[in-house]
């Protein structure tokens, strides 16, 4: 009889999987005992199988929250209040009177709109007033090659192939330059020259990763030049924007600049992604931060744009 | 970033502290200082100056360039000079509202004209043509004290803050208040927690104290 029982269950299963089930109520249960064997084994099942079903369960939920996590204070919050550039400027220089106008410069913060886990906004930015102009840039290339030429014309500091590595042995603490770069043609040379210890440390070592890898010298290194590197980190864009003896105009060409650049790689991402710019916030070194809100012109009519860029 | 309200907070407080409007007369062309980067032998007075009342003056006068030139020598003077433009050169100058200095130095380069220093790159230069100079002595002073010999010497205004800045003021410092009643609250509970542990480390001491004693 046992074996009946267990013919008429795995019977009842495969009905099962095929129709919808049945009401308990609808059938007798005098006619069909493992019906009801089978309705508590679904419900109930063994441990494993409701430790699946909690599992799935639970990968459900989080894929829902998933989906809108947020960093905090992702929204306006509507109270602060907001400033002109220029007067937000009176403000930072009136913070940073008396400082070494080398040792300090005006920042800005970007707040932006983002999910937790989508992708992030990186890229490279020429100023039309670069913030400060200390790079010398160093060209691994063929001894010869049309790459040296472009390199010796466009102002690199060191060039070469087998002289630049000898120099970077030699006074690997002293090195005459700032940017590295190197000529795809000269990559195996450079991998074999085992520098990666000594360049690695200082992040100079060129790699496709940082994009200092390239065919053309020449068009790297005029993006070099003065070039800054930005990166969205928990939400925000943070780069130094300015010098503080620059004036109101040089100043807002540069964060216009900024939030153009901004908005153009939001565009280029897949469009999946949406990202919005919630807040520009304009500091300096050792300033407090000023929410801006668009405008110019100060406030106080007294103040001339041109009184803001005299020395520091 | 910084918790919005919390932001907004901190600029308040710092907003406030230049409310108090001292307007220098336009014939004042510059400022300048020395002193040593440390406070000792007689540096700290300079160095309040500028940490107190210095940004209030750049913020109300701000075409006036503010330079501070600090060097590593403690034994040195601590002086402020001040750079007056002579009747002539300040009668050819435009004149302009009260309250901004009516002339900005555009003749030499920005890069070439002294800056503010941690090294003693830019001592205090010599008056220009049409120029005359007064200093003051800040080593050993307090700097409430340069402040009055400042606003004496240069015949600053200093004018009362409006009804709506007098506000702005007295929140800040009620948000101090407040901050200093939050902290004392906080220290309270902090401080309780800690005796509850410290007394029940002593109990579990003795419990064991007891345990061993009776094996």
């Amino acid at each position: 009889m046992a074996s009946t029982s267990q013919f008429l269950a795995s019977l009842a299963r495969l009905s099962i999987s095929s129709a919808p089930r049945p009401a308990a109520s609808s059938i007798p249960r005098f006619l069909a005992p493992s019906v009801t064997t089978q309705i508590r084994c679904a419900s109930g099942g063994t441990a494993q199988m409701q430790a699946r079903q909690r599992e799935k369960e639970k990968l459900k939920k989080k894929r829902r929250q998933q989906r809108f996590k947020e960093y905090k204070y992702a929204v306006p919050s509507g109270k602060g209040e907001q400033f002109s550039l220029c007067d937000a400027m009176r403000y930072l220089r009136a913070a940073e009177v008396g400082r070494p106008p080398s040792s300090v410069t005006y920042e800005v913060a970007l707040k932006v709109r983002t999910i937790k886990n989508g992708p992030v906004i990186r890229n490279r930015i020429r100023f039309p007033y670069p913030v400060k102009n200390d790079t010398r840039i160093g060209v691994i290339c063929a001894e010869g090659s049309n790459a040296m030429h472009d390199a010796r014309t466009g102002g690199a500091v060191a060039f070469g192939e087998q002289s630049m590595f000898d120099l970077i042995k030699a006074n690997a603490n002293n090195l005459p330059f700032n940017r590295l770069i190197c000529h795809a043609d000269s990559v195996s040379a450079l991998n074999k020259a085992g520098l990666g210890r000594v360049l690695g440390p200082k992040g100079l070592m060129p790699s496709l990763k940082t994009n200092t890898i390239t065919k053309s010298v020449k068009t790297m290194m005029h993006e070099m030049v003065g070039a800054e590197t930005y990166r969205e980190k928990i939400g925000v864009i943070r780069i130094p924007i300015g010098n503080i003896q620059f004036s109101p105009k040089q100043l807002s060409e540069n964060v216009k600049t900024f939030i153009e650049s901004i908005k153009a790689d939001i565009s280029r991402m897949e469009d999946r992604v949406d990202k919005d710019i919630i807040e520009v916030v304009l500091t300096s070194t050792n300033g407090p931060g000023f929410t801006l809100n668009g405008g110019f012109l100060p406030t106080d009519e007294k103040v001339d744009p041109a009184h803001l860029a005299t020395a520091m | 970033m910084v918790n919005p309200g919390k932001r907004m907070n901190i600029l308040k407080t710092k907003v406030a502290l230049t409310r108090k409007r001292t307007i220098l007369p336009p014939e004042i062309s510059r400022l300048h200082m020395d002193f040593a980067l440390r406070w000792n032998d007689g540096h700290m007075g300079p160095r309040k100056f500028w940490k107190t009342c210095l940004p209030r003056l750049k913020f109300w006068n701000p075409a006036v360039p503010m330079i501070i030139n600090r060097s590593s020598n403690n034994a040195g003077p601590a002086t402020l000079s001040i750079y007056f433009r002579q009747a002539a050169a300040a009668a050819a100058a435009p004149t302009t509202p009260a309250g901004s200095a009516p002339k900005v130095n555009f003749v030499t380069p920005l890069a070439q004209q002294p800056h503010s220093s941690t090294t003693n790159e830019c001592p205090a230069p010599l008056p220009e043509e049409g120029e005359r100079v007064v200093t003051i002595e800040m080593k050993h002073q307090h700097s409430d004290a340069i402040l009055q010999e400042f606003l004496q010497k240069t015949g600053a205004t200093v004018l009362q803050p409006s009804p709506d800045e007098l506000n702005e003021m007295r929140q800040a410092e009620d948000l101090k208040d407040r901050a200093a009643i939050d902290r004392s609250i906080m220290k309270k509970y902090i401080d309780d927690k800690r005796a509850e542990e410290r007394l029940l480390a002593r109990a579990r001491e003795e419990a064991e104290a007891i345990r061993l004693a009776n094996q």
